[in-house]
C-alpha cells in the first residue's frame, strides 16, 4: 500500500480542500491505520508546540522604546515647526503688505503674532542648547515632557489647520495658537532645566 | 498575556491613539511578553528576539493611529511582530546555515539515539522552516498569508512546513510510517 505523503497528511489535518487529491488522501486516512496514527501524531505534535513554555525578555525594554519614540516625535515636531513657521512668516509679510495696501492694518494682533513666534523660536532655540537628548531623566519627567511634546505637535497640527482660514479669522486663530504653543515651550524647557538642577543638588 | 476586557482595551486603544504614554505602556504591559516569546521562537537568538521587542512596539507607538480597530488590537501588533522576525532573518542572511543544515538533517534522520526534545528539534530546524512551523501551527497564520509576509508562494510556505515536519518526526522519534 502506497501511504500519503507529508503534504497530503497536513492537508488531511488541516482540512485543506485546495491541496491536490484531498478527498483521496481524507478516504485514504480513514482506511489506513498507519497514516491515520500519522495525522494523530501531528495533531499532538502541533498541541505539544502550542504548549511550549512561555518566554519573557530579559529586561524591561519599555524605558528604551519610550526613549526613542520621543525622540522621534520631538523630530517631527521639528520639521513641522519649520514648515509652520515659514509658512507663518509668509502670512504675516503678506498680511502686513496687504493691510499697508488696502486697509487700516489690525497692528495689534499681527504684533502680537510675531512676538508670539518669536518668542517660541527663541525657546526652542534654548531647548536645542540645553540639548535634552543627552540629558537623563527619570520616568516620570519622561512622561510628562512626552505629554508636552504632544501637545505641541497637537498645537502644531493645528497651526496648519489655521493657515487655510480666512485672512482675519486666520490672524485670531494663529495669535491664539502660537500664544498656546509659547505657554508649552516654556513648560517644556522648565521641565528639563528643573530636573536638570535637581540633578545637580 | 494578560487579558483584559474588549472595553478596556477600546479604551487604552483610543487612548494610545491619543499619544498617552501611559496607554502606550500598558498595550506593552499587555503584549510585550507575546510579542517577544513569538520573536523567540523565530529568531535564532534572544538578542535578536529583544531587537524585535523594540522594534514592534516601537513601531506601535508610531502607527497606533492608522490601527483601524476592524481586527484586534493583538493580531495587529502581532502582525507587526512577525514581520518585523521575518525581517530580521532575512536581514541576518541565515541562509548559509540553512543550507548546512539541510545538508546534515538526512544523516541525523538514520540515528535513533539523536532523539531530541521539541525545543532542541525546533531549533535544528532551518529559520524559514521555523517560522513557517510557528507562525501556521501555533499562531494560526494561513500559507496565503505566511507567503505575503515572506514575499513567496503559498506553495513554497506549504512545502516548507512539509518538510519541517518530516524531520520533526524523525528527531522526535514519532515517526509511524518508514
Amino acid at each position: 500500500m502506497t501511504h500519503l505523503s507529508m503534504d497530503q497528511l497536513l492537508a488531511v489535518r488541516d482540512g485543506d480542500r485546495s491541496e491536490p487529491h484531498f478527498g483521496e488522501a481524507h478516504v485514504h486516512v480513514l482506511a489506513c491505520a498507519a497514516c491515520r496514527q500519522e495525522v494523530d501524531s501531528l495533531h499532538q505534535r502541533t498541541a505539544r508546540l502550542r504548549a511550549m513554555p512561555m518566554l519573557a525578555p530579559s529586561r524591561d525594554h519599555f524605558g528604551a522604546i519610550s526613549a526613542r519614540w520621543r525622540t522621534a516625535v520631538r523630530q517631527r515636531r521639528m520639521r513641522t515647526l519649520s514648515t509652520v513657521g515659514v509658512a507663518a512668516a509668509a502670512m504675516l509679510l503678506l498680511s502686513v503688505v496687504g493691510t499697508d495696501l488696502l486697509q487700516p492694518p489690525a497692528l495689534d494682533a499681527e504684533q502680537q503674532l510675531a512676538t508670539s513666534i518669536t518668542r517660541s523660536q527663541e525657546l526652542e532655540a534654548e531647548l536645542h542648547e540645553w540639548n535634552p537628548e543627552q540629558r537623563i531623566v527619570d520616568g516620570r519627567t519622561a512622561q510628562l515632557v512626552i505629554v508636552i511634546e504632544n501637545r505641541i505637535a497637537d498645537v502644531d497640527g493645528r497651526l496648519q489647520d489655521a493657515a487655510r482660514l480666512e485672512q482675519q479669522a486666520r490672524l485670531e486663530r494663529q495669535v491664539e495658537l502660537w500664544r498656546e504653543r509659547v505657554g508649552l515651550m516654556n513648560a517644556l524647557v522648565d521641565v528639563h532645566v528643573t530636573k536638570a538642577s535637581n540633578v545637580d543638588l | 498575556m494578560t487579558v483584559l476586557s474588549s472595553a478596556d482595551t477600546d479604551a487604552m486603544v483610543a487612548r494610545a491613539k491619543q499619544g498617552d504614554p501611559a496607554a502606550l505602556e500598558a498595550l506593552y504591559r499587555a503584549y510585550g511578553t507575546s510579542v517577544y516569546n513569538l520573536a523567540r521562537r523565530i529568531c535564532r537568538t534572544s538578542e535578536d528576539a529583544e531587537d524585535v521587542l523594540q522594534e514592534t512596539f516601537f513601531e506601535v507607538c508610531r502607527s497606533i493611529r492608522t490601527f483601524r480597530g476592524d481586527g484586534s488590537v493583538w493580531g495587529w501588533i502581532r502582525s507587526v511582530a512577525s514581520s518585523k522576525a521575518l525581517m530580521r532573518l532575512r536581514r541576518n542572511k541565515y541562509r548559509a546555515t540553512d543550507e548546512l543544515d539541510d545538508e546534515i538533517a538526512p544523516a541525523r534522520q538514520t540515528s535513533p539515539a539523536l532523539r531530541m526534545d521539541l525545543e532542541t528539534a525546533l531549533a535544528r530546524l532551518s529559520d524559514t522552516a521555523r517560522a513557517v512551523v510557528w507562525l501556521h501551527d501555533v499562531e494560526g497564520y494561513t500559507h496565503e498569508e505566511i507567503a505575503a509576509q515572506m514575499g513567496r508562494t503559498p506553495s513554497f510556505s506549504k512545502s516548507q512546513l512539509a518538510r519541517a515536519h518530516q524531520r520533526l518526526r524523525v528527531w522526535l522519534g514519532d515517526a509511524v510510517l518508514n
